[in-house]
């Protein structure tokens, strides 16, 4: 019994680094819809605003994080997040996506529940059909 | 002989000779130690009073003792002299002479004794020789010794004290203006030392900067403990000085390089993680690209990626470019300071983004009225003012044109520059460990690059200087440079 994920989410400042996930999801047909946003701050008023009128179709099922963004980062987005996604009524996959190998980001991510799992850039094609295999079945 | 064992063993202890006197008829008896501590044998002498007089006791003691001696045999008069001796080389040996009561120790006897015990001179010459080795170990070695007499009100300095110090060997040290002898900043810690040392006995030794006669600070151990007295009270301090003052002048300037390579060392590793992480972001998409392009089969697709290879190679151009920058503030900052005028470096900075002023309508404000010239490297001057108003245009309030004060002032032996802005400000609770990071933006704006404020904070910090930033959103910004 496997579905597709209907929406995945993707927060990050990189241009270049958004646009070839978008590729290669399109390409993989990994899901149906992807949404961006540009840092923390972004992301997190989306959130806010679904609290107001739950609608489950717009809670994506995955979030890709990146750590360094301007305006709000990636840990901050955490705090936040963490504090509002019980509200949400949905599982939804949190994935820390960043280029930083400093072992101090590393064991602070996997110290938060939030956090499913970190990943250091590049991924690679096969990290993410792994992870959105992985939600199917 | 005598009887006692107890006696015995203690004047065996006392390593001295005597006499017993008897009576009827009267005799001395010499004890074996009396013969021996002058070297004589038994039969080399004769052991009577009058033998004694005219031939062992030297002349000038012969009369004291005669009468003293006689006194004791026939009035029981104890007595304590000096004697000197003749001993079997031909030498005069000095001898303290006491009778029973006389002594130190409670001897109990019942018969009369005369003891002679032995002055040995030995110690003394012992002194001598100690106190050619103390001259020379403090002479080798820079030690002084001295001592403060808290009865008398004096304090007493030796030879070498003086010498360290630079005062002339007939030099009287004062007691009550002793914190003259050490340097200014060292005073006080001078004091407490001398005040615990003197009201609670607590020795010291420790590292102190002292002034010589010729004004010279130059750096001294010193070391001193109380002295006391029989009733348990401190009467005194007394110590020494070593001149210590090259090894802990190598000390200090070896802590400074330690502190200039870590300083250097922590740059370097900011740096390396800077870099790391930079060009990280740079490879890691090239990586994803070049996955992209395998796994698609579609010629013409494939060669639209190759044209993202050009984004990605002219990003990482920038990057390393700004690399380059970081690199060329710490080799640039070896480069001269000279006399800079405040008015000329920002006439310079002005004229250079005169359009991006007038286009946004900014006003600018300058004081250099107070602080008009630094001595600094210029290139950085026209940095530092280009990023500060640059900055506080690109991020002006919204609804207000930016108003830039500049302003120049020195506080104490510093110089500072000061620069406010009427922008939208930056939220401290959020962003005040973030403010000069690199790459590091607080607005939505399209050019912000966070290359600035780290630029600027790196160029103030390679010329040891400090940058401070205090900011209320919707008010403005202030930056703080302490130069």
């Amino acid at each position: 019994m496997s579905h597709k994920i209907g929406l995945a989410c993707i927060i990050d400042d990189d241009n270049m680094y958004v646009n070839l996930v978008k590729r290669i999801v399109e390409a993989k047909n990994l899901c149906n819809n992807l949404m961006v946003f540009q840092n923390g701050k972004d992301a997190l008023n989306y959130f806010e605003a679904i609290l107001t009128n739950l609608n489950k179709k717009t809670i994506p099922e995955i979030i890709f994080l990146d750590l360094n963004m301007p305006v709000m980062d990636g840990w901050e987005f955490l705090d936040n997040f963490t504090k509002i996604k019980n509200k949400l009524g949905k599982t939804i996959t949190l994935y820390i996506v960043s280029s930083s190998i400093n072992p101090v980001d590393i064991e602070r991510a996997k110290s938060i529940n939030t956090v499913k799992d970190y990943l250091i850039k590049p991924v690679t094609i096969e990290d993410l059909e792994a992870i959105f295999l992985k939600k199917t079945l | 002989m005598l009887q006692n064992e107890l006696f015995n063993n203690v004047i065996q202890d006392f390593n001295a000779g005597y006499w017993e006197l008897y009576d009827g008829p009267e005799r001395e008896v010499w004890s074996e130690k009396f013969y021996d501590s002058l070297g004589y044998t038994k039969n080399e002498l004769e052991p009577k009073i009058d033998y004694f007089l005219e031939h062992l006791i030297h002349q000038e003691d012969v009369e004291l003792f005669r009468d003293n001696f006689f006194s004791y045999r026939r009035n029981a008069i104890n007595f304590k002299q000096h004697i000197k001796i003749l001993d079997k080389k031909g030498n005069y040996k000095l001898f303290r002479c006491a009778t029973n009561d006389e002594l130190p120790v409670n001897i109990k006897s019942k018969i009369s004794l005369v003891f002679f015990i032995e002055i040995k001179l030995e110690p003394e010459q012992d002194i001598t020789k100690d106190n050619f080795y103390y001259k020379e170990t403090a002479q080798m070695t820079a030690t002084g010794s001295w001592y403060v007499d808290f009865q008398e009100r004096k304090s007493f300095w030796d030879f070498e004290t003086r010498r360290i110090l630079e005062y002339a060997d007939d030099y009287i040290p004062s007691l009550k203006d002793s914190a003259n002898y050490y340097a200014e900043d060292s005073r006080q810690q001078a004091a407490d030392l001398f005040f615990n040392c003197a009201m609670v006995g607590t020795p010291f030794n420790t590292e102190i900067k002292m002034v010589t006669a010729n004004k010279r600070e130059f750096w001294v151990r010193a070391i001193g403990k109380p002295v006391y007295n029989e009733n348990k009270e401190i009467i005194g301090i007394r110590g020494v000085f070593q001149d210590i003052d090259e090894i802990k002048k190598k000390e200090l300037s070896l802590q400074k390089s330690i502190d200039i390579i870590a300083s250097q060392n922590s740059r370097l590793f900011n740096f390396a993680h800077i870099v790391s992480h930079n060009l990280r972001s740079h490879t890691s998409n090239l990586s994803l690209l070049v996955q992209l392009i395998e796994d698609i089969d579609d010629p013409k697709e494939k060669i639209g990626l190759v044209k993202e290879i050009k984004q990605i190679s002219y990003s990482l151009n920038t990057t390393i470019e700004h690399l380059n920058e970081i690199v060329a503030i710490h080799t640039n900052k070896d480069q001269e300071k000279k006399p800079v005028k405040f008015q000329d470096a920002f006439n310079l900075v002005a004229s250079g983004i005169g359009q991006m002023i007038s286009m946004s309508k900014t006003k600018i404000k300058t004081d250099f009225k107070e602080l008009n010239t630094i001595n600094y490297i210029p290139a950085y001057l026209e940095s530092i003012l280009l990023n500060l108003i640059t900055n506080a245009i690109k991020y002006k309030h919204e609804n207000r044109d930016p108003v830039i004060k500049i302003k120049s002032y020195s506080k104490g032996s510093k110089a500072y520059l000061k620069v406010t802005d009427n922008g939208r400000g930056i939220d401290m609770k959020l962003f005040k460990d973030k403010i000069f990071g690199m790459y590091k933006t607080f607005h939505y704006n399209k050019d912000a690059v966070g290359i600035g404020l780290f630029l600027t904070k790196n160029q103030v910090e390679s010329l040891d200087g400090k940058i401070t930033v205090e900011s209320e959103v919707d008010k403005g910004t202030t930056f703080i440079i302490e130069f």
